[in-house]
């Protein structure tokens, strides 16, 4: 149970920042709250100030440019990226990720940054993104930084971001708009669940990239394969990047299975 | 003047009569027990147990009775009170132990929900634990634990159970017919295979809820979502020795059951909360976790079945042994081991049956009715068992079937002559095989497997099930005609989403010969204003109900014909009816209408004869027996309802994932009374069939700690998870003591479909299927690990 909680709608960033180092650990940012508000439920997280960042004005939106290629901000939910009419052309595999994401009510609200932030190991919208090279920008007080998206997890729900630092938004790089490639994600169900392996693979001009998720403490993103690579290379090096447990939802055994089918059934595809 | 306006007779019964409560529900209007708030109400939180198996050292309340505005704390060693349906075996709070994860151990009552959630977390309970039994077949052994060390001294239903003092056993059913080893002697080939089934929750919409008033004098009220309002009152009133005109329950709209809700949950645990407070009213809601463990869940089930078949095809002789983990409270689960023995071998002749039941106390949260009421779990193995079978023996799995099914002149496990009117298994078979193109696969179906690498595979399987009940099970209806000649009817068989309302609304219509719009069937039920109905359980609703709502009609009827003939200077036989008035036949000039009968008649001078039309009805089971206790033999079946379906599956075979494409399913229901209703069942069980098919199941570690208390990973199925196609087929053998000749099929449609698609899988990829739910993985790990099939045939012609 919580002790209660204060909240606050900022709508400028300095006022946001302002109470992000004002407050430290003790406050949460709220987007969609698909995660946040389960964790408050279960008492996983018991915050006493959650700051909802949606009514800050000056916030980038989802946009696509030939010269930034795709923006997405703090505000844009899985359901705009899904039916965004560019992002459909430049990026299919982010809208297949997207529609792999729990059902239309949830996506409606869920946005694709916090999906990230929350850094499940089986964030569906991270083995694409990562496939496609995107780059995260932080910001707080401090200032901005920028690093790309494999360098930003460091484990299970826990992320390079200090306490003070928001995600203002996610790059993803012209030069990977057409990507050949698709996201396959093991379920239970058809559904809404979450994932038991799900593998993103991409052919970008002869560059094939894989990104992995719920079989290590973190998404995963394997580089430096090519599409003249035999098939079993390609899962050689999959496997030697996996690190899958068992637990109640599917064994270790047919977690390493699945993405050694996968792979190879993606590859084909892109080949 | 007019013609003769008589409907035609069965006008509304077999037509697709819209739901009565369609728009009360899609508009939100519909109230449920969670909608109810009284002035001064409180509200309930419980203190649930961690642990499995533990002692109870100390339970510290102070810091809880202190914070304002809680105004009742109780623990398990101030209430004096024991439930139990069948074997009275729990406590309001548990006592000394706790003897499953998630058990009551002590409860508030605050002003607000905050606050009483706030008091539980300031409870303390110091636990000694100890380790839990958590496996029925573990817990058979003679050095287990004891779960229930007293069960001997425990009152019980001795008509119909058996406890066995000093074991983990609270009832043991036996079934013997014919001779068990003369069969097996006989048999050309013996197969020996277990099969299991785990828990899984009911997940209706509506968790479990109810409001507690103890009023000073002892005036209890209890509004609650449960099923049955009479066995609740019966329950309470047990429990606390109160006299069953002090207690009155009322039940409004409820948001589905499943079996979950019959019998009596949290309501003594607010009476007496409500009682310390002074009677302020009581309300307790349960979230999703908590009825994963605070609530009961269905039983899991080993079963091993032993089969002998003759060199024709024919079974010889069955050995079936059920072992039902009743968890920590016999509740429902001994009487689901009774019904389901007496089922046990399926709607097949089988000459030699020897049949143990045996219910089984272990550590884990306890098994209570749920659709279907045994058979969907040892259908799930016997089924199964059926296809391997004719595997064995070479014999097409549908031919093996046919050959062994009842007819007429077949008996029983419990020796019970069949007879044609008691429906028809075959056509059901035959239906729901043909609906599927059984053994083969069409051009498209074989163009479909070329261009998607999947396999596709076809599965059958039959189904029957007799409603569980008392075999003096008996129900009352009441009709009331109002001034303006329509009617209100009352039961106390309560609408829980399966169509009731409307089907006796039809069967009313009808037998009155009126317009359905004349007709309402009152939505609260009231155990002070309604007429007594055992439960709403089983299956037997419309056979039991319709009976005595026919009955309640000619009852009205009768005494309006009595009014009518004293105005018309008639006598009742020289009278007829339409929708609006009562005439003579003659001349059907002379009349009088129903709405000047409906409170007493009135002629021109002021005089008044008659009063107000009131019918009541009731009806019994006819001719049912208890079973005896050492061979089984009797009548425990008011009627029985035949089912099969088949399953069309698709399977990877490289990863073992698998979808539906068709799903056909048929029942001898008797009689259509709705067909929308009757699609509505059939989907809805379908579905849940299919649920626990796929991918329900509790999970436990091996401290017995529930891992998945919630839906993120206790799934259930969701739109997207619906077969491609679905087709339900009625068979109608009229039940000849059915009301228009109809017979129950509310549970039924849930039964079976999993072996349905597991031998469709099993078709596909040679997947030994023994273990329920059947996940991708299943299915991968039997693809790729399968078993000899020399190792479970015990038994086999010389080669
Ligand atoms: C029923 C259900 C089904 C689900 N199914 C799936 C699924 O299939 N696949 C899947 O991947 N996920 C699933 N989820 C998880 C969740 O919906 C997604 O992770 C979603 O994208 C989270 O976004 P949100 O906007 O709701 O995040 P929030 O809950 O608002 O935030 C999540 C976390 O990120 C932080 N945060 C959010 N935005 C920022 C920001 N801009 N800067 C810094 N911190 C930020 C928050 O403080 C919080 O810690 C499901 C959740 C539910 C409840």
């Amino acid at each position: 149970m919580n002790d209660g909680f204060k909240y606050r709608a900022p709508t400028s960033r300095a006022e946001l920042f302002g109470l992000l180092a004002a407050h430290g650990e003790g406050a949460k940012i709220l987007a969609g709250g698909t995660d946040l508000l389960v964790d408050i439920r279960s008492g996983l997280v018991r915050p006493e100030l959650v700051i909802n960042l949606k009514k800050v004005e000056d916030f980038p939106e989802l946009v696509w440019s030939q010269s930034q290629g795709l923006i997405i901000g703090p505000a844009t939910t899985v359901n705009d990226v899904l039916h965004d009419p560019k992002v459909r052309d430049c990026y299919p595999l982010l809208a297949e990720c997207a529609l792999s994401i729990a059902s239309h009510q949830l996506r409606n609200r869920a946005t694709v940054i916090g999906n990230i932030v929350h850094a499940s190991p089986g964030a569906d919208m991270a083995p694409g993104l990562l496939c496609l090279g995107a780059r995260v920008q932080i910001a707080s007080q401090r200032g901005r930084r920028e690093l790309f998206l494999k360098d930003f997890f460091t484990g299970v729900k826990r992320t390079v971001l200090g306490h003070d630092e928001i995600v203002e938004s996610i790059t993803v790089p012209a030069g990977t708009a057409r990507s050949r490639g698709s996201y396959r994600k093991l379920k239970r169900i058809d559904g809404h669940d979450l994932s038991l392996v799900g593998v993103a693979l991409t052919n970008t001009d002869g560059d094939v990239r894989v990104g992995i998720g719920s079989a290590a403490p973190t998404p995963l993103l394997i580089e430096g394969l090519t599409d003249q690579d035999p098939a079993d290379a390609v899962v050689a090096a999959a496997r030697a990047a996996i690190r899958p447990i068992s637990d109640l939802r599917c064994s270790k055994e047919y977690r390493e299975y699945m993405i050694e089918v996968f792979v190879r059934r993606l590859l084909e595809e892109v080949r | 003047m007019s013609e003769s306006t008589l409907p035609p007779a069965a006008a509304h019964v077999g037509d697709d009569v819209q739901r009565v409560d369609d728009a009360a529900k899609l508009t939100g209007g519909a109230m449920y027990a969670s909608d109810l708030v009284f002035a001064g109400m409180l509200y309930a939180q419980v203190k649930k147990s961690p642990h499995a198996r533990a002692k109870i050292l100390a339970i510290n309340t102070s810091k809880a009775k202190n914070l304002p505005g809680v105004h009742a704390v109780l623990t398990g060693k101030e209430l004096d009170y024991r439930i139990g349906l069948y074997v009275v075996d729990k406590d309001v709070l548990a006592k000394d132990v706790v003897r499953h994860f998630g058990e009551a151990v002590a409860a508030v009552a605050a002003e607000s929900l905050d606050i009483a959630c706030r008091a539980v977390d300031l409870i303390d309970v110091e636990y000694e634990v100890l380790p839990p039994v958590l496996n029925q077949l573990d817990a058979l052994d003679e050095n287990s634990p004891l779960v229930h060390p007293d069960l001997g001294s425990y009152d019980y239903v001795k008509a119909s159970f058996s406890p066995q003092p000093g074991t983990n056993i609270p009832n043991l059913t036996k079934i013997r017919k014919g001779d068990i080893d003369a069969g097996f002697a006989e048999a050309k080939w013996i197969v020996e295979r277990e099969y299991t089934n785990p828990s899984v929750q009911h997940v209706p919409l509506e968790t479990h809820v109810a409001i507690v008033e103890w009023k000073a004098g002892d005036e209890v009220t209890i509004w609650s979502s449960a099923q049955s309002p009479f066995t609740l009152r019966d329950l309470f009133c047990r429990a606390f020795k109160l006299p069953h005109n002090k207690v009155r329950v009322v039940i409004p709209h409820v948001g589905g059951a499943f079996g979950g809700k019959a019998g009596i949950h949290l309501e003594p645990l607010l009476a007496c909360l409500s009682r310390k407070a002074g009677g302020r009213p009581v309300k307790f809601q349960a979230t999703r976790e908590e009825e994963f463990s605070l609530l009961p869940c269905r039983s899991a089930l080993t079963y091993k079945i032993k089969t002998g078949v003759g060199a024709d095809g024919r079974i010889t002789a069955q050995k079936l042994l059920m072992y039902w983990d009743s968890g920590a409270y016999a509740d429902y689960a001994v009487n689901v081991t009774r019904a389901s023995a007496y089922s046990a071998g399926g709607p097949y002749d089988i000459p030699n049956a020897w049949v143990d039941a045996y219910t089984i106390y272990t550590n884990k949260p306890w098994g209570t009715a749920y659709r279907g009421f045994g058979h969907v779990e040892f259908f799930w193995g016997l089924e199964r068992h059926m296809e391997l079978v004719a595997e064995v023996i070479g014999m097409d799995p549908l031919e093996f079937r046919k050959k062994n099914l009842l007819k007429p002149g077949s008996t029983t496990l419990t020796g019970e002559r069949i007879n044609e009117h008691t429906g028809n298994p075959l056509k059901c078979l035959e239906a729901a095989a043909s609906a599927i193109n059984y053994g083969r696969l069409t051009p498209e179906e074989q163009e479909r497997q070329a261009r998607t690498g999947r396999r596709i595979g076809k599965g059958i399987a039959t189904l029957h099930k007799a409603p569980a009940m008392p075999s003096f099970t008996s129900t009352a209806a009441v009709i009331k005609m109002n001034s303006d000649g329509s009617v209100v009817v009352n039961i106390a068989l309560t609408e829980i989403g399966q169509g009731t309302a409307t089907v006796v609304t039809q069967m009313a219509a009808d037998r009155l010969r009126f317009p359905v719009s004349r007709v309402k069937v009152a939505v609260e039920r009231d155990t002070d204003k309604d007429p007594f109905d055992w439960q709403t359980v089983a299956s037997k609703g419309l056979l039991l109900t319709g009976n005595a709502v026919i009955a309640a009609c000619d009852d009205l009827l009768r005494q309006a014909y009595l009014d009518a003939a004293q105005v018309l200077r008639a006598q009742t036989v020289d009278l007829d009816h339409d929708g609006e008035k009562i005439f003579v036949k003659q001349r059907p000039e002379e009349s009088v209408t129903f709405a000047a009968l409906s409170i007493g008649y009135v002629y021109p001078n002021g005089n008044g004869i008659g009063g107000p039309l009131i019918g009541l009805g009731r009806y019994t089971a006819q001719g049912l027996t208890s079973l005896d206790k050492e061979t089984g033999q009797g009548l425990p079946a008011l009627d029985w309802t035949y089912g099969a379906h088949g399953v069309i599956a698709e399977v990877d075979p490289e990863t073992g994932e698998y979808t539906v494409i068709k799903i056909a399913s048929a029942f001898d229901v008797g009689k259509v009374i709705n067909p929308g209703t009757m699609r509505g069942q059939c989907i809805g069980g379908m579905i849940q069939g299919l649920g626990t098919a796929e991918c329900e199941s509790y999970i436990y570690d091996d401290q017995g700690h529930l891992l998945n208390p919630s839906l993120t990973d206790n799934k259930i199925l969701t739109a997207k998870d619906l077969p491609e196609e679905i087709e339900c087929i009625a068979v109608e053998t009229p039940q000849l003591d059915g009301p228009f000749g109809a017979r129950g099929v509310g549970e039924h449609p849930m039964i079976s479909v999993a072996p349905a698609l597991a031998n469709a899988i099993h078709d596909a990829t040679g997947a030994e299927l023994t273990h329920m739910p059947v996940r991708s993985e299943d299915v991968w790990r039997a693809i790729h690990n399968r078993l000899p099939v020399d190792t479970w045939v015990t038994k086999a012609p010389a080669v």
